[in-house]
């Protein structure tokens, strides 16, 4: 939702009260004081305390719409929170928790957003968009980060580079759970998720317009930017048409896969300098549709972005040479290959919200903080070379860098290795979720689960990891036991069971930049 | 990048003097300082101003948000809206660009005309060149009693009308135009609702009547 401003000349302050039609003798208190704010479908009014805001649908809503909202307000909205681990989830989405009635209006009760999803400063100048609304395109665009842009946001509210692959594991376990239950958004985009790279949070909010496959039909094709190609590229045809296609779990795939690259680049992964059409919005339709086309495609050029037509404020990062998305590294390249090369044209090749939060949470692991204190970006992806840099600043590592295969026992005395990587910086974290591979990294640790076990550091001019918790480390190479609260030394070729028990990971040691 | 043009004619004739001139003066100040606030009107809105009165000429040319800077407008002399409408003829042709095989074009532009007098001038030659134009929309807005909607209705089907052209109404205008201006960004690039009238766009406040 996002309302838009309304400048009122004569507030009539006017309290007004809503029935709830789910919990009978339930009444909501709303101030109207004639003035909503307006969004696309919905008029909007705060509760008095602000906790909440009552959306009232202008058009009335069919039958098929009414029940859908109330399945929404009940059925989901028990099977979503009011279980174990329910509460992770509301701090994953602004889900309406009832619906009201006042003359023949339907009604939703919406909670007001965190604190946290409102702008603290904002703009780096002036009050301009201070407490208003953290919609992610603030965070999508190269314009609001770029030094020479006026309007640029104030550098206390864009976060590192680390906080925005955080944020795109919350929105892509919101979009995990919501797929899990059989739903789909139908409408994911920059203006239905807020988010704050500060508190390294999203939410998804505008739940309304969730479908139910098979069961109640998508209104909506989508937000510009997000509509899935084969959408745009059927939607001439009429609604009913069997080969029309509509929004449901492949769409929101493909708006998750749009989202983080936008989030990760700050540039569309298929808006380029490929013209289809001499006609604007046919040109416009066919490249977001039937003749869409990955901007880095790497054997088909033709839809480069052409960087003498593009605004200046949106370098460096509309510089697809200087900062290719293989910048994010191996395994979400390897996604991004799978959501724009592969999956572009065909759903069902598209990676699932659950590869991406994997792949997510697996980068973090090969991230470096950069030592430049002016880096805007601050951390960087390893780039698997002898003479590792920060592509953002150029800085190169100094001293050398331990990195740390996971391997696992593949049956008695065969371990192979997990694809997965860890490298080392001062003050690293070894954390249950590399040390055994039946750990994972998901909403469901528990808090025990998150406490480390070991951390790496770099001591009397060599690396060490300090054992915290484990039980059972070993140095294989050395065999010798390393107890807890005693040190390791972490030298080229070393390799240390992490656990003895089912599952346990051992690791193999590079040490890189020597 | 693909830019949404808007151009708002602004009648600046005699008849504006005192209360009217200033509400426009204010309406574009707080349009634009609400349009900043838009992410989306930030990355695709251009705005230009266009005033009439003897005679008509762009005030601002096509600018981005950011660096949008209002110039003093005075009220004084006849109302030309014909010659507006060459006007802004003249600057769509030189300022939006056409989508060539080799670089992608502008959206067709908004526009919004604000008048609160009938034309002095041959407006009908003005309007014959500004129909070869292509517009996403076109909006004309009759603010008080000696505006005339019917005419306004030649030049564009989606008219509104303000039954006096005070502050308070000016004001509601702009907040209307900033309101679809911020739709129109949104969804002019999305394929399956392409905005052509004023059925798409946000409802008018009280105070404007459509006029159908």
């Amino acid at each position: 939702m996002s309302y838009l401003s309304n400048f009122s000349n004569t507030p009539r302050t006017n309290k007004k009260t809503a029935p709830s039609i789910i919990n009978t003798g339930k009444t909501y208190e709303y101030v109207d004081n004639g003035e909503p704010m307006r969004g696309g479908m919905k008029d909007v009014y705060f509760g008095p305390d602000k906790t909440y805001v009552v959306a009232f649908y202008r058009d009335k809503q069919d039958y098929n719409s009414r029940e859908r909202l109330k399945k929404l307000v009940t059925t989901y909205y028990d099977s979503f929170f009011n279980r174990e681990g329910g509460d992770y989830f509301k701090e994953l989405y602004c889900w309406p928790t009832d619906m009201v009635e006042v003359d023949g209006k339907v009604g939703l009760i919406v909670p007001a957003y965190n604190k946290n999803f409102f702008f603290k400063k904002g703009y780096v100048t002036g009050e301009g968009i201070k407490g208003k609304e953290k919609q992610g395109l603030w965070f999508a665009s190269a314009k609001f980060r770029n030094k020479q842009f006026s309007l640029r946001l104030d550098e206390s509210e864009l976060g590192s580079w680390l906080s925005y692959f955080q944020v795109c594991v919350k929105i892509a376990r919101g979009l995990k759970r919501l797929h899990a239950a059989g739903l789909a958004h139908s409408d994911l985009s920059y203006k239905n998720v807020l988010v704050d790279p500060v508190s390294k949070s999203a939410t998804i909010i505008d739940i309304d317009g969730l479908v139910v496959p098979g069961l109640y039909p998508p209104d909506v094709i989508g937000t510009a930017d997000f509509i899935a190609p084969e959408v745009l590229a059927t939607k001439h045809l009429p609604l009913r048409d069997p080969d029309r296609k509509h929004a449901n779990r492949t769409t929101d795939l493909h708006a998750l896969a749009v989202m983080i690259y936008m989030y990760l680049l700050y540039r569309h992964p298929l808006k380029g300098g490929k013209v289809n059409s001499l006609d604007t919005e046919q040109d416009d339709l066919l490249s977001m549709g039937e003749k869409a086309l990955f901007i880095e495609h790497p054997t088909d050029a033709s839809n480069r972005p052409k960087l003498d037509q593009l605004s200046k404020w949106a370098l460096p990062w509309a510089d697809v040479t200087k900062l290719p998305y293989n910048v994010t590294g191996p395994y979400i390249k390897a996604l991004f290959d799978q959501a724009f090369i592969t999956g572009l044209h065909n759903p069902i090749q598209r990676p699932n919200a659950d590869m991406w939060e994997q792949a997510l949470l697996k980068t973090t692991d090969l991230m470096q903080p950069c030592s430049n204190k002016q880096c805007d970006q601050k951390w960087f992806v390893f780039d698997n070379t002898t003479s590792p840099k920060c592509p953002f600043c150029g800085t190169h590592i100094k001293g050398t860098l331990p990195v740390l295969d996971l391997y696992y026992e593949f049956k008695p005395t065969v371990w192979k290795p997990e694809n997965h990587r860890l490298m080392v910086y001062n003050n690293q974290y070894l954390f249950q979720w590399h040390v055994n591979r039946h750990v994972v990294r998901n909403e469901k640790l528990t808090a025990a689960q998150k406490v480390p076990v070991g951390y790496f550091t770099y001591h009397n001019h060599k690396w060490v990891l300090v054992n915290q918790k484990l039980t059972s480390l070993k140095d294989l190479t050395e065999d010798k036991e390393i107890p807890i609260n005693t040190m390791v030394d972490i030298t080229d070729g070393k390799k240390l069971l992490l656990s003895n028990e089912e599952g346990g990971r051992v690791v193999v040691i590079t040490i890189a930049n020597k | 990048m693909r830019r949404l043009p808007v151009y708002l004619l602004l009648d600046t004739s005699g008849s504006m003097t005192g209360e009217p001139i200033e509400a426009v003066k204010n309406g574009v100040q707080v349009m634009i300082s609400s349009l900043r606030q838009n992410p989306q009107a930030i990355e695709t809105a251009f705005i230009s101003i266009i005033t009439f009165d003897s005679v008509a000429k762009q005030v601002v040319p096509l600018t981005d948000l950011a660096s949008f800077q209002m110039v003093d407008i005075k009220a004084t002399g006849t109302t030309c809206l014909g010659d507006a409408l060459k006007v802004v003829s003249t600057c769509i042709d030189n300022e939006v660009a056409k989508t060539t095989a080799e670089q992608k074009g502008d959206w067709k532009p908004l526009v919004f005309i604000m008048t609160d007098g009938i034309p002095t001038d041959d407006w009908q030659s003005g309007l014959e060149e500004f129909k070869k134009r292509k517009t996403a929309y076109t909006v004309a807005c009759a603010a008080g009693s000696g505006a005339d909607a019917n005419l306004l209705k030649q030049i564009t089907e989606n008219v509104v009308s303000l039954d006096t052209a005070d502050s308070q109404s000016i004001a509601k205008f702009f907040t209307w135009v900033t309101a679809s201006i911020g739709v129109t960004s949104t969804k002019v690039e999305d394929g399956g609702k392409e905005v052509t009238g004023l059925g798409e766009l946000p409802p008018p406040p009280s105070e404007l009547n459509i006029v159908t």
